[in-house]
């Protein structure tokens, strides 16, 4: 891949996952913000990828984005109710 | 509000420390430390293609003896605090779609995680995500039904029986060639194959196998109503 | 324009202000799943950039093949390996935690958790 090409999907990357940690931690919804969180792992499983470490991207894919996401799901579903 | 202000203005102070931290402004060339090392001898001392497998399980494997540790013992109390936490309401039945899902799909899904164990020593994968893989095929499994999943006790001495395996394979390499988890015990065969890199796919299945029954047992603990245990 | 260093740069950047967004929503937020949500933000950050510190550009992933003929530092990558599992287990305790505390004080609120001292 050519150094343009990798420059600006890692910026691109970058400043994605930027906007969306700060977007899940001041959306109203809880659900939003757990979702939005799954998101970020997701990024950084890409991110991993571009810095030539196969295994770390496939780890965090798997555990970041779905055991993570399943565990907050489980949390929220027994606390109920929306906050800051 | 003072609570926003302070918040602001200990993470700008976090913020100048990173900062700090950076080298400079050039990209570095060269390897650097030990990795100089585990880079020339790492596939002919281990035998394995996969040099981060190899320092996983065999260079620094006494790191990964202690992250099972702790694994084990997170996952231990998050069983015992879920029987303190009644749930509001039973599960809902699940969707025709997701129940069609839940019949067809974790077959495939547990083949690719067992694929990802056995093969850690070849390609990207090893131990760790495998076990994460073939705990999300029970997770999907799970999410088909509403009754109680199958038996835990399978899933504790499952999860009990790879742990002390992998204690006692360490103790293996201790007693014949005097350095605890050193992986050179069963004759390697030649690097590339399934069949090589001594010890390392058996302490492989053996942190998948954990890993599995642990996260499945962390997810199954979920759906009991509390004062269960 | 040097976008190798564009690259290299952009990335630990990114992992650098996911760390800081972590802790400043450790810092002001009042749910304690946010809390956790914003715990698992950092965590994922350190973890990037612990990978980035051991990242050359140029050069090839870790397995040793024959297909690349230099690679890039696996030592920070099998210690992440080990980091990623320890947090979701980490994050898994926290949010159950979380929950029996909010069970024991009645609301989710960070600020009403003042009875459990001892």
């Amino acid at each position: 891949m050519s150094p343009e090409l990798l420059a600006a999907i890692a910026g691109g990357t970058g400043v994605m996952m930027l906007a969306a940690a700060v977007a899940a931690l001041t959306v109203k919804k809880l659900i939003s913000a757990i979702i939005i969180t799954g998101f970020v792992s997701l990024s950084a499983s890409v991110l991993f990828f571009l810095m030539n470490a196969p295994d770390v991207a496939i780890t965090e894919a798997s555990i970041g984005a779905a055991a993570s996401t399943v565990i907050f799901l489980w949390g929220r579903g027994r606390i109920g109710g929306d906050d800051q | 509000m003072i609570r926003n202000i302070a918040g602001l203005i200990i993470t700008a102070a976090a913020a100048a420390v990173l900062f700090a931290m950076a080298p400079g402004l050039d990209v570095p060339e060269e390897l650097h430390g030990p990795a100089g090392y585990y880079v020339e001898n790492g596939l002919e001392e281990t035998g394995s293609v996969n040099l981060v497998t190899a320092i996983v399980v065999a260079y620094r494997g006494m790191d990964t003896l202690g992250e099972v540790v702790v694994l084990f013992s997170a996952s231990t109390a998050v069983v015992l605090i879920l029987t303190l936490i009644p749930m509001a309401t039973g599960p809902s039945r699940p969707s025709p779609v997701v129940e069609l899902t839940a019949r067809v799909l974790p077959g495939a899904i547990s083949l690719f995680g067992i694929y990802v164990v056995t093969h850690g020593h070849l390609s990207p994968g090893g131990g760790f995500p495998g076990g994460a893989v073939v705990a999300s095929s029970f997770l999907l499994v799970l999410l088909g039904t509403t009754g109680m999943p199958g038996s835990s006790r399978l899933l504790t001495a499952v999860e009990s029986l790879a742990g002390i395996s992998f204690g006692l394979m360490g103790f293996w390499g201790a007693m014949i060639l005097g350095q605890f988890l050193n992986s050179t015990v069963i004759p390697g065969g030649t690097p590339g194959t399934l069949v090589s890199a001594g010890l390392i796919p058996l302490i492989s299945l053996a942190i998948g196998a954990k890993v599995a029954s642990e996260l499945s047992g962390v997810f199954a603990s979920y759906r009991k109503k509390g004062g269960e245990a | 324009m040097n976008y190798t260093a564009v690259f290299y740069w952009s990335l630990a950047v990114t992992a650098m202000g996911l760390v800081l967004t972590g802790i400043w929503g450790v810092l002001t937020r009042r749910n304690v799943l946010r809390i956790a949500l914003a715990f698992t933000l950092a965590d994922t950050g350190v973890n990037l950039l612990l990978v980035w510190t051991g990242f050359l550009p140029g050069r090839g992933a870790p397995i040793m093949d024959g297909t690349v003929s230099s690679v890039v530092d696996p030592l920070p990558q099998a210690l992440v390996l080990t980091s990623i599992v320890i947090g979701v287990a980490v994050a898994a305790l926290f949010v159950v935690v979380g929950v029996l505390a909010s069970r024991k004080s009645g609301s989710a609120d960070v600020r009403r958790m003042k009875e459990l001292k001892w």
